[in-house]
């Protein structure tokens, strides 16, 4: 573009020339607001809806945005579909870079306005996309329909129209001042406002109750509920596998110190009451931990062979590492809790027993720190080396991060 | 990272130089049209030759479970919507029956018909979803018009329903927020007519290609043991031989009154998964079908219950078969309104973790068909 951005000082002085600038102006302008070709960009669930805007019912085509790249060196716009997470933003900035100019920025979602469902409690999220790269245009929904994504590029369309050679486009600033509480700040401005309105209104009404002595103010209908009460259930009784008890007496047999969480005195009829749908909850002690499990996937009337899940609770004075194990031959689920001591949290590892335990377990010492002794691998899954907590812990409170819900 | 580096990089054993090859280490991601979001995954190469891999989460870690914590059992439905947002009404399902469960809340008959025909439904959606992409991850372009063309009419029931196309919101404990409209019966019969005429012809047109068994069949063997070692569950585990479905295995609701198939693999590959997935859609199709012929048209849709539900201190469990695998709601409790703990377990990020062992030894190419097959929807691996 480099002849062209010189027309206008070329053209300009001649008689005539302005009206040939601004044709050109007009092709150019055509030309790049039909052909705008977006980068295939999509980090949850806003690229769901963007992949349903370029199939067959909305058409994307008839804006001339169906052609997604796959890289950014050949795209002309990236639509930000979906939440952008601390992690991620390094990688979106360098995205945002390898573009070539003109480029454009519609971001689309809550999300990436402000943070959207996830702007109060929460560590990782960036609350608003503009804090990383400029952005054209804004798409409010969660997530925004079809139509809405084709009424933002229709936005974008119009924003390049406006564009000129003798006054080039400068992408936006980037918003810079730090994490706001935006929320209370809107509620502190509507409440000003409405005081004023209030006052405003006072005579007026102190005029209407004059003159409506006997009004009494709106109250709903209440719906009848007398049938609801009284309706029947759908029964939630079923057991699968084997019955608590058996299992218990199984466990009993070889670990005699394990006992059952919440139960004080293990009986049959203890463990009746507790229901159909109650799952035998074992509390064993660190030293025995690895080696219970072990046993339990071993013997043959346990059998559990399935790992649902390694998590973690913290008790603000110890921290439960709880394990949920199911068999796939005889169905049935058996927890399985180990307290260890909160001031130096750790915990031999189950990875060698279950292979899919060490992501599990990872997990559980990127949230809560936890050492898994003899892990194979123990780094962080999900954050990113320089986050110096453990965000799951009760006492993980990151003003820099976290922004409390004001209700 | 570069692209192409030559140190050892996380997650990768020391290797000793080998002097007959050179091996190097390449990077996919987190921003590739092939990994479904942004899972990033190191690739060890040999050539051409997938040597390991090692994926990187995290890239769409939104602490859902810490948001939990200050959020009212009802206040966090919507947030399961965004974990796994193609099974979401799964998802809701799954964290209310947990909270019936602690609070003992019953539903009633018809609440528990609306719920499993629109588990159904999503079922059907999602792995339309999925038959559309894994076409467009091979390289073929009509799968996917045709399959989001078909999704978009039970996207519209769902509209019709709970006025939301993807983040739907809808149960509730003790049933769901509001009653099916009167067009509902007769819009999923319209779809399940589509459907029926339209299902063997798509399978066909994908599953009966030549290029695409050849890249297919034979790529990416996962084996019993470790499908179950690795907790894998879902049509990955299924296709690998588990015979496990939470449906049928660990009823929940009322999906012990219905006749249906478990469609089990042979081989373990790719294309078990996706003939597998295939045969699922047909088994929905079948539930809903006795749905249509046996919901009670009258009734409550749910019962009654407090505006601030709390459970009683301790834990309660309770777990669905998304369209992905078993997925498992589990609350830690200490009678308040908000719970003390909760934690998601996803089953994404199990089927995930095979990858390592299912792509090694195949070529890169191949590891695009197995991240195609895995159906991986990253916000639910990361929360
Ligand atoms: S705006 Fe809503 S739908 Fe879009 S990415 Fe955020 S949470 Fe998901």
């Amino acid at each position: 573009m480099g002849m062209i951005n010189q027309l206008p000082k070329v053209l300009d002085p001649i008689p005539g020339g302005k009206m040939v600038v601004n044709a050109v102006d007009y092709l150019v302008n055509w030309a790049r607001s039909n052909s705008l070709w977006p980068l295939v960009y999509g980090t949850s669930c806003c690229a769901i809806e963007m992949m349903a805007t370029g199939a067959a019912k909305h058409d994307i085509a008839r804006f001339g945005a169906e052609v997604f790249r796959a890289s950014p060196r050949q795209a002309d716009v990236i639509i930000l579909a979906g939440t952008l997470t601390e992690k991620m933003s390094k990688h979106l900035e360098v995205l945002y870079d390898q573009m070539p100019e003109p480029k454009y920025v519609v971001a689309m979602g809550a999300c990436t306005i402000s943070g959207g469902p996830f702007y109060y409690d929460n560590y990782s999220v960036i609350k608003g996309a503009d804090r990383i790269i400029p952005v054209d245009v804004f798409i409010p929904g969660c997530p925004p329909r079809p139509e809405a994504l084709l009424y933002g590029i229709m936005e974008l369309q119009k924003l390049i129209r406006g564009e000129s050679i003798r006054n080039p486009r400068k992408p936006g600033e980037v918003e810079s001042e730090p994490w706001v509480n935006r929320h209370q700040e809107a509620v502190a401005e509507w409440e000003k406002e409405q005081e004023a309105v209030e006052e405003e209104i006072a005579p007026q009404r102190a005029q209407w109750k004059e003159d409506n002595p006997d009004f009494k103010a709106f109250k709903h209908p209440k719906k009848p509920v007398e049938d609801l009460e009284k309706m029947e259930y759908v029964p939630r009784e079923k057991r699968v596998g084997a019955e608590p008890f058996a299992l218990w007496n199984i466990v009993h047999e070889k670990f005699p110190e394990v006992t059952l969480h919440g139960i004080e005195e293990v009986t049959e009829e203890a463990l009746a009451e507790k229901g159909a749908e109650y799952i035998p909850d074992f509390v064993v002690g660190t030293e025995q931990y690895s080696a219970f499990v072990r046993f339990l996937r071993e013997h043959a009337d346990t059998d559990c062979d399935y790992i649902i899940q390694v998590t973690a609770v913290d008790f603000v004075d110890r921290y439960d590492v709880c394990v949920h194990l199911m068999s796939t031959t005889k169905k049935h689920k058996i927890f399985v809790r180990c307290s260890i001591d909160h001031d130096d949290p750790k915990i031999d590892t189950i990875s060698h027993i279950y292979l899919g335990a060490n992501w599990h377990e990872r997990e559980v010492y990127d949230f809560f720190g936890i050492t898994f002794n003899n892990h194979p691998d123990m780094r962080r899954i999900f954050l990113f080396d320089e986050f110096d907590a453990h965000p799951l812990r009760k006492d993980f409170d990151d003003p820099s991060r976290l922004t409390k819900r004001p209700y | 990272m570069d692209l192409v580096s030559a140190q050892v990089p996380a997650g990768f054993p020391e290797t000793h130089p080998n002097e007959l090859t050179e091996e190097f280490y390449l990077n996919m991601g987190p921003q590739h049209p092939a990994t479904h979001g942004v899972l990033r995954l190191v690739v060890k190469l040999d050539g051409e030759t997938v040597k390991g891999v090692v994926p990187h989460l995290g890239y769409i870690h939104r602490s859902i479970e810490k948001m939990a914590e200050s959020e009212t059992y009802v206040q966090n439905i919507h947030l399961t919507d965004r974990l796994d947002y193609l099974s979401c009404h799964m998802n809701n399902l799954c964290l209310c029956m947990a909270v019936e469960k602690g609070a003992n809340i019953g539903v009633p008959e018809r609440g528990e018909y609306i719920r499993i025909m629109i588990c159904e439904l999503q079922r059907l959606q999602s792995h339309l979803l999925w038959w559309a992409t894994f076409g467009m991850d091979l390289g073929a372009l009509t799968a996917f018009l045709y399959g989001f063309d078909q999704r978009e009419q039970i996207t519209d029931i769902f509209e019709d329903v709970c006025g939301a196309r993807l983040t739907m919101n809808y149960f509730r404990p003790g049933g769901s927020y509001c009653d099916v409209p009167d067009t509902f019966i007769p819009r999923v019969k319209a779809v399940l007519e589509g459907m029926e005429k339209s299902l063997d012809e798509y399978a066909d047109l994908v599953g009966g290609n030549m290029i695409i068994q050849e890249r297919c069949q034979g790529i990416g063997v996962l084996t019993k043991e470790k499908a179950i070692s690795y907790g894998c569950s879902g049509p990955v585990a299924r296709a690998a031989g588990v015979d496990y479905d939470v449906r049928r295995d660990d009823p929940y609701g009322i999906y012990d009154r219905f006749d249906f198939d478990v469609p089990l693999g042979k081989n373990g590959d790719c294309y078990d998964r996706y003939t597998v997935r295939i045969e699922e859609m047909r088994q929905s199709m079948r539930i809903l079908e006795q749905c249509i012929k046996e919901m009670p048209s009258e009734g409550p849709y749910r019962s009654k219950i407090k505006t601030v539900i709390k459970i009683p201190e301790g834990h309660s469990y309770a777990n669905v078969e998304t369209a992905r695998g078993l997925f498992g709601t589990y609350i830690v409790s200490d009678n308040k309104p908000k719970p003390y703990r909760l934690k998601y377990r996803s089953p994404n990020f199990s089927n995930v973790n095979i990858i390592d062992e299912v792509a090694k030894g195949f070529k890169v190419a191949d590891l695009v068909t197995v991240l195609a097959t895995l159906d991986p929807v990253i916000p639910d691996i990361d929360r």
